[in-house]
């Protein structure tokens, strides 16, 4: 009878005595299996979200992902609902919404932009009572800017705070 | 900095994949086995390097999966305790002609396989003439038949 191969070790080998080697793969496999099942959960983005607050004057939703990865593009839906007329319409987005992030694309294009302690402005304008504005933002998530973000939005008509939205985005790397 | 983390980030985690799936699929080249192949080359990269084309940046990331492959390597064979985790360590399949179902069945390998590979590799008809068959860590078979 052949002698065992040089540096093979039958209780290892052959019994796998203290080998732990099919618990850990799958160990390993089950934690990929729970990062894919994450994944269709929407743990890592980028499903759209939809928010909405509501004022005697106006209603705003948004519609964007509050989660995302580097490099995503993604969209951001603006909608006023105007109950009554709002005279000058305007949107603050926090400093949060462009930090580390491209916009590729506002439509329709704002009357005016602007930055307010360091938030940024879309003049809307006026917008008569029963009626609804859609203001689209196509973003893109720059890959280094991973982390959380202040993604609160105000819409103002004038001066006037009419509602306020808090979210916060996470960027994913 | 970010792309040596996510490069040292990938090299574990891939290295975590090819643990998992288990040696033969990284040694074999049957269509499906082909396919994890091919596409994890191209998925880490862009997870590596996303939107950075610069030479620079090749460098980073070559350099840090050259090094962590060092560091993988060095750490087995300066710990040997450490091998079997990180390189998996021979498994046993046939002993003096008799193949070990166990350790097939563990391992996702068939006895038709096995015999392929010994017609493939050994020249060898019949897994009865097989002294040993050792499923090395690289994921191929080592043939070794019985003296006659």
């Amino acid at each position: 009878m052949a002698d065992v191969p040089d540096q093979l070790v039958l209780k290892v080998a052959r019994d796998r005595e203290g080998r732990r080697d099919v618990l850990f793969r799958r160990t390993a496999f089950t934690a990929i299996l729970i990062l894919l099942v994450l994944g269709l959960l929407n743990l890592f983005g980028q499903r759209p979200q939809t928010s909405t607050v509501d004022h005697p004057a106006a209603t705003l939703e948004l519609t964007a992902p509050s989660r995302v990865r580097g490099g995503l593009y993604y969209e951001a839906r603006f909608r006023v609902d105007a109950i009554r007329e709002l005279k000058k319409a305007s949107l603050v987005l926090d400093s949060g919404w462009i930090e580390g992030t491209t916009i590729n694309t506002i439509e329709p294009s704002p009357i005016s932009e602007g930055s307010r302690d360091g938030d940024l402005v879309f003049e809307l304008g006026h917008v008569p009572g029963g009626q609804e504005y859609v203001l689209y933002l196509q973003l893109q998530v720059n890959p280094t800017n991973v982390g959380r973000h202040s993604h609160d939005v105000q819409l103002y008509d004038g001066e006037e705070l009419l509602a306020s939205l808090d979210r916060t985005q996470t960027v994913f790397p | 900095m970010d792309i040596v983390i996510r490069a040292a980030v990938m090299f574990v985690f891939v290295w975590l994949v090819t643990r998992a799936v288990g040696r033969r699929e990284l040694s074999t080249l049957e269509p499906v086995d082909l396919i994890l192949l091919i596409v994890i080359g191209d998925l880490i990269q862009q997870g590596v390097t996303q939107n950075d084309f610069s030479v620079t940046g090749a460098f980073l990331a070559v350099g840090t999966i050259a090094a962590m492959t060092v560091f993988f390597s060095y750490a087995s064979f300066r710990f040997p305790r450490l091998g079997p985790i990180i390189e998996g360590d021979p498994v046993i399949l046939v002993e003096h002609g008799e193949p070990l179902m166990r350790n097939l069945k563990r391992n996702r390998i068939t006895l038709e396989e096995l015999a392929a590979q010994a017609r493939l590799t050994a020249q060898i008809a019949h897994i009865r003439d097989l002294e040993w068959a050792v499923l090395e860590t690289s994921g191929q078979i080592s043939f070794i038949p019985k003296q006659t």
